[in-house]
């Protein structure tokens, strides 16, 4: 496993630039960091609704959410989803929020 | 503009799917579209269309190996400029088809095609065409086998099946290399499958961080995988799941949802030959095809067992059938039991179906044949 910087703090990453130890190491500095790589601007409210709801989810579930429960959690649809995170839920938001790298056919 | 990192959202051209194809049609087609009349085959590899305008559009077919260069898609298109207006096509079965306006045209295709050297024309009508296939150890992570490897060793064997049209019908051969079953291998003539034949080893230090465990539990078909606490090498107690090792028939669907839990393994990986199945309409129903061989071990570079079975079907199919007859038709006209006789497959209690629909596969009726191939 492959480590970053940001800020003067270490993350364990994969390959694809997801958490490895999950949202055990996740802080706010890893959502700055992503931000810097996922062209996102300044974050606003509505990343961190999101990422919430993602972390809430997971949290209770063992699972990320599906798209549509995302949605409606939110109450933002899925373009607007985009809107926030150009890389889309799952290479995006969960990435930020610390989830496990999706997984199966995709 | 060139990609900006720094502003990834700039300049970007998003949603405009694939272009239209007329596009890319010969001129002929395009002026024909819509309006053949009939088709010839004159002969292995080489088609012939009549619009009810009169033109003639002749098609010839070479197989591909499906993975290929951009050198050899080059060479297409040298092959393309110079006889057929800078146009080709590829079908359904990654063979490439370049089309001409004229029969005089043909024959010096046909010339350039074979001084190329790997261009072989055929896979028209009741012969063997190319074959369906997938990733394998090139480029996938769940295979049980390898793709490209095993279908060069049996196209081969079956090469002269490729030139001529001497089937029954034609037989569609498909090659997956995991029971995820990309392509065609659940519905083909002969199709080749990769198969493990052990349960997944559980990576406990990586479980719980890279994997959805609901996820994988539910991956299951069987209801193998339960969840559990786990000891990691540290000696910490970790959320987990644990396989019950005499549920799981290793479909490796839990590996495909957790990356922590891999089942590959060289030994037990192999190749399972299904037979029997159809998608077209014609004569009777689409059907699936069956398991006939459970087991044949993987032996790269040229598996010959896997092409000594394959041949082998191919074989006594083509001795056997009738005229326009697929696989599948033919060994449910003569009955199952026929079909391991003539072929001479051992059959095994690995292919009698124990999945829970599996009722309607057994035989609730006393006809039969007696065969005695298995002493």
């Amino acid at each position: 496993m492959a480590k970053i910087e940001h800020k003067g703090k270490a993350y364990e990453v994969d390959e694809d630039g997801f958490l490895a130890k999950g949202m055990e190491e996740w802080d706010n500095g890893w959502v700055d960091y992503v931000k810097s790589i996922e062209g996102i601007t300044d974050m606003t409210d509505e990343h961190q609704k999101v990422i919430d709801a993602l972390q809430e989810y997971y949290k209770k579930n063992g699972i990320a959410p599906m798209v549509r429960i995302l949605s409606k959690t939110t109450g933002f649809p899925l373009k607007r989803i985009y809107e926030l995170f150009p890389s889309g839920p799952g290479k995006g938001a969960c990435k930020m929020a610390g989830l496990p790298k999706p997984t199966g056919c995709v | 503009m060139g990609y900006d990192p720094e502003n990834p959202m700039k300049d970007r051209i998003t949603d405009i799917g694939p272009p239209h194809f007329e596009r890319f049609f010969p001129a002929l087609v395009k002026k024909n579209y819509g309006k053949w009349l009939y088709h010839e085959i004159l002969k292995p590899g080489v088609l012939k269309h009549v619009s009810e305008t009169g033109d003639e559009l002749y098609t010839v077919r070479i197989a591909c190996a499906r993975l290929i260069s951009i050198e050899l898609i080059r060479d297409y298109c040298d092959i393309a400029d110079k006889h057929a207006d800078g146009i080709m096509r590829w079908t359904t079965r990654n063979n490439v088809e370049f089309m001409v306006d004229s029969a005089a045209k043909v024959e010096p295709l046909l010339a350039d095609l074979k001084k190329h050297g790997s261009m072989p024309v055929g896979g028209t009508g009741a012969g063997i065409s190319n074959m369906v296939h997938t990733q394998g150890w090139i480029h996938c992570h769940t295979p049980a086998t390898d793709a490209s490897g095993v279908v060069k060793a049996i196209m081969d064997e079956l090469f002269d099946y490729f030139t001529s049209m001497t089937m029954p019908a034609q037989v569609r051969v498909a090659l997956a290399c995991c029971l995820n079953m990309c392509g065609a291998v659940h519905c083909s003539d002969i199709a080749v499958l990769g198969v493990h034949r052990k349960p997944p080893m559980i990576d406990q230090d990586l479980i719980s961080n890279v994997c959805e465990l609901p996820l994988a539990i539910a991956a299951c078909p069987l209801g193998a995988v339960k969840p559990a606490k786990g000891i990691n090498s540290e000696g910490k107690e970790v959320k987990s799941v644990t396989v019950n090792e005499e549920k799981c028939m290793f479909c490796g669907n839990c590996y495909t949802m957790c990356p922590a839990m891999p089942l590959a393994d060289p030994d037990g990986d192999g190749i399972a030959i299904l037979v029997g199945g159809k998608i077209s309409n014609s004569r009777s129903m689409p059907k699936f095809s069956k398991m006939v061989i459970p087991f044949l071990p993987n032996r790269p570079p040229r598996w010959p067992e896997v092409v000594a079975a394959v041949k082998n079907i191919v074989e006594v199919y083509a001795k056997d059938a009738k005229k326009y007859e697929r696989l599948g038709e033919w060994a449910e006209r003569i009955g199952w039991e026929m079909f391991f006789e003539k072929c001479n497959i051992p059959f095994s209690d690995k292919c009698v179906d124990d999945y829970r629909l599996a009722y309607n596969t057994w035989r609730t009726s006393t006809q039969f044949k007696y065969t005695s191939h298995i002493k």
